[in-house]
């Protein structure tokens, strides 16, 4: 409930607040900032389906992260908007610990704390907590098997030749 | 990509007219006896129809022109491309996920083929509730045929694919009524890529059938051009102001237009939600408050079975079988009934529907060529408590619907969770899982069936989704009951129509295709009539 509070207080503030913040794109494509948060996201969300090996895995995440580069062109320009400053109050201190509920940052923390921090968001009472899990999960599932180096893991052959 | 022949691009070749986006700019007044907004399902057949009266017609469409040497079968590809924003446009509170077409064809060009009459349960509702009395089967019934003999709808006689298949074995099992859904292809070669805009030309839709032979007959089209408003006054359009839809967000009350479009008349096919919003950047009068209220979505539940053997839910024609019985065993105004269909599925769509993350996710991920799906259409708009949503405008001007789930169409969404799971595990499930997130996989009826019923069947914990867009424009046989007349024209503007599924004043119970070719099929037809051209019909 506390965490509901400051997480609303802390959008309350809005304009304000993430003015100041750098923003989580730009001209459509994401920033270090919002690389930073999709890296940490992606190693959480897709924990199981990367490859296990360290480059394999580094690779795997970088084509994910172009990937969402690509996705987020095809969005409109609210839509857009509205990533943008999630990504930007994620990536600042005080909005992942509030709004995702994560103290380390998203390079370092162990996927474990962010899965507790991802789960916390999925189950929250506060919709904008649950509004925000669900962009970064359908986010991070669309931009990683779009690509066709990751079907086999769904046993997915791939469309008919014609 | 696909090596076949191109009606498009062969059309291009013998001199359609198309203006917009790669194919140069239009220029800045265009004079014509009618203007059509949209190129989907109630743009096409209009557009058809008043083509070979001998109107003069312009057709504005947003999106691109796209065709089968385009359509790669790729999800990557198709979303950004032939959607609306992207395929992921929300509701207000983003509880809902709008599939909704942006291209030539509209959501004709990327549906699923499904076609069935409005059901006459739906029908008589409209007569006895919206004073819409022409509106019964029998006068509709020659439309209905018509427009099923030009776009070649009939049964499908291949057999079901498997996930299909286990909806009517699981339905029979249970002694649930299943049957097939009629389709609109011809030369199908059952690959299942429908959603992504058909490589072969085999789906009727209106990229390849009413939106060429509009052209052939000398209509102009405008792709990658958006309607912005029209100028109104004195209870007439005079004048529709477009724009490049790539110049960025419209402005509301604010002409960008750097195309006027005059026309004697103008019909509005930009689907629900965007030709409401057209209207409401118009400022088009609205004396009782009904623009852009009453918008239906047929919100949709889901739930994943994991079978003993191989579904493969991506191949084979999509939604084949069917079953009414949750719409037919009850009062078409009681507890809110439901429509079952099998989904096709594909990677994009699947792991971004699934639930979760991490390991557990990865495991259902694996599953993929297991895994069989129903979901459930939720006939919403019959109900008080199922009022449907408001579209509203943002700032830029760009549409936003407001569509609250009520507990009323979430108690129903519960009744359809345990509906499929009794059928799925009839069918043989080993696992089942209805899309929510607080679901977990269960392995058997009794277990499934007691944590659904204790699950908390709120907006986003359980997935929503919608294809079917409806309402908006309601007809209505009293204007203080709707936006448009009978006969399809604005109640307030003498030379405005509106041909899309924003006519619908409830859902319709079905997947609304052929709603929309009868209907305005119809409308189209008394238009033609009104502005003094020749009598045509659509086949």
């Amino acid at each position: 409930m506390k965490l509901g509070i400051a997480s609303a207080a802390l959008l309350a503030a809005g304009g304000g607040v993430l003015a100041l913040l750098e923003p989580g794109l730009r001209e459509a494509r994401l920033t270090p900032a919002g690389r930073a948060v999709f890296s940490g996201v992606g190693r959480a969300m897709l924990d199981g389906s990367l490859p296990a090996e360290g480059s394999a895995r580094q690779a795997a995440l970088a084509g994910m992260l172009e990937r969402v580069d690509a996705l987020v062109a095809g969005l409109p320009a609210h839509a857009q908007d509205e990533l943008s400053q999630l990504l930007a109050l994620l990536a600042s201190g005080a909005g992942r610990r509030t709004l995702a509920g994560l103290s380390g940052d998203w390079a370092t923390a162990p996927i474990a704390e962010i899965q507790a921090a991802l789960q916390s968001m999925r189950v929250s009472g506060l919709s904008l907590r649950q509004q925000a899990y669900q962009a970064l999960h359908d986010i991070t599932g669309s931009a990683y098997f779009s690509d066709a180096s990751t079907w086999s893991l769904l046993g997915y052959p791939g469309p008919m030749k014609i | 990509m696909s090596n076949l022949p191109d009606p498009i691009r062969e059309g291009l070749k013998r001199g359609w007219k198309v203006l917009g986006g790669p194919y140069g700019e239009p220029p800045a007044r265009i004079v014509c006896d009618v203007a059509i907004v949209g190129s989907g399902a109630g743009a096409g057949i209009t557009a058809e129809l008043l083509s070979r009266a001998g109107l003069k017609v312009v057709i504005v469409e947003e999106g691109p022109l796209r065709s089968s040497t385009d359509f790669n079968q790729q999800e990557a590809v198709a979303y950004p491309s032939l959607y609306q924003e992207s395929a992921a446009r929300k509701t207000a509170d983003k509880a809902i996920n709008i599939l909704q077409g942006r291209c030539v064809g509209g959501s004709t060009t990327v549906n699923w083929t499904s076609s069935f009459r409005t059901p006459v349960s739906t029908l008589d509702y409209w007569q006895k509730h919206f004073g819409l009395a022409g509106f019964d089967n029998d006068t509709l019934a020659p439309y209905f045929a018509q427009a099923e003999a030009r776009l070649n709808i009939g049964p499908w006689l291949t057999p079901p694919n498997e996930n299909n298949d286990l909806l009517r074995r699981g339905a029979a099992r249970l002694g649930i009524g299943a049957a097939a859904i009629a389709r609109n292809v011809k030369g199908c070669w059952n690959l299942g890529s429908c959603g992504m805009g058909c490589p072969t030309n085999a789906k009727q839709s209106m990229l390849v059938t009413t939106i060429p032979a509009a052209l052939d007959k000398g209509a102009m089209l405008l792709v990658e051009t958006r309607a912005d408003q029209f100028e109104l006054a004195n209870g007439k359009a005079a004048s529709l102001l477009c724009s490049a839809s790539k110049a960025g967000p419209v402005q509301a009350g604010r002409a960008q237009g750097a195309t006027k479009i005059v026309a004697k008349h103008f019909v509005l096919s930009a689907g629900a939600i965007n030709s409401p919003a057209v209207l409401l950047r118009s400022q088009a009068p609205d004396p009782h408050g009904r623009l852009g209220t009453r918008t239906f979505l047929h919100p949709v539940v889901m739930s994943a079975a994991v079978m003993e053997q191989k579904v493969e839910g991506w191949q084979g024609a999509p939604q084949t079988i069917y079953s009414d019985h949750f719409l037919e065993t009850q009062a078409v105004d009681g507890p809110i009934g439901y429509k079952l269909e099998a989904p096709p599925l594909h990677p994009v769509i699947f792991a971004s529907t699934v639930a979760g993350f991490g390991q557990p996710q990865a495991e259902l991920l694996k599953k993929f060529p297991h895994t069989h799906v129903l979901l459930a259409l939720l006939r919403d708009g019959f109900h008080p408590q199922a009022p449907g949503g408001a579209v509203k405008l943002r700032g830029d001007g760009s549409p936003l619907l407001d569509y609250p789930l009520t507990d009323f169409v979430m108690e129903g969404a519960r009744r359809a969770l345990l509906s499929m799971m009794e059928i799925q595990f009839a069918a043989g499930a080993q696992q089942v899982l209805p899309v929510h997130e607080l679901a977990t996989p269960y392995t058997a009826w009794s277990q499934a069936r007691q944590a659904v019923e204790a699950l908390p069947m709120k907006p986003l914990l359980t997935k929503v989704v919608s294809a079917h867009v409806m309402g908006g424009c309601g007809l209505a046989g009293d204007e203080k009951l709707g936006v448009t007349r009978p006969d399809g024209v604005h109640w307030q503007i003498e030379n405005l129509s509106v041909h899309d599924g924003s006519l619908f004043p409830t859902s319709i119970g079905a997947n609304p295709q052929l709603s929309v070719y009868g209907i305005t099929n119809r409308l189209a037809q008394g238009l033609a009539k009104r502005l003094g051209a020749g009598d045509v019909i659509l086949a």
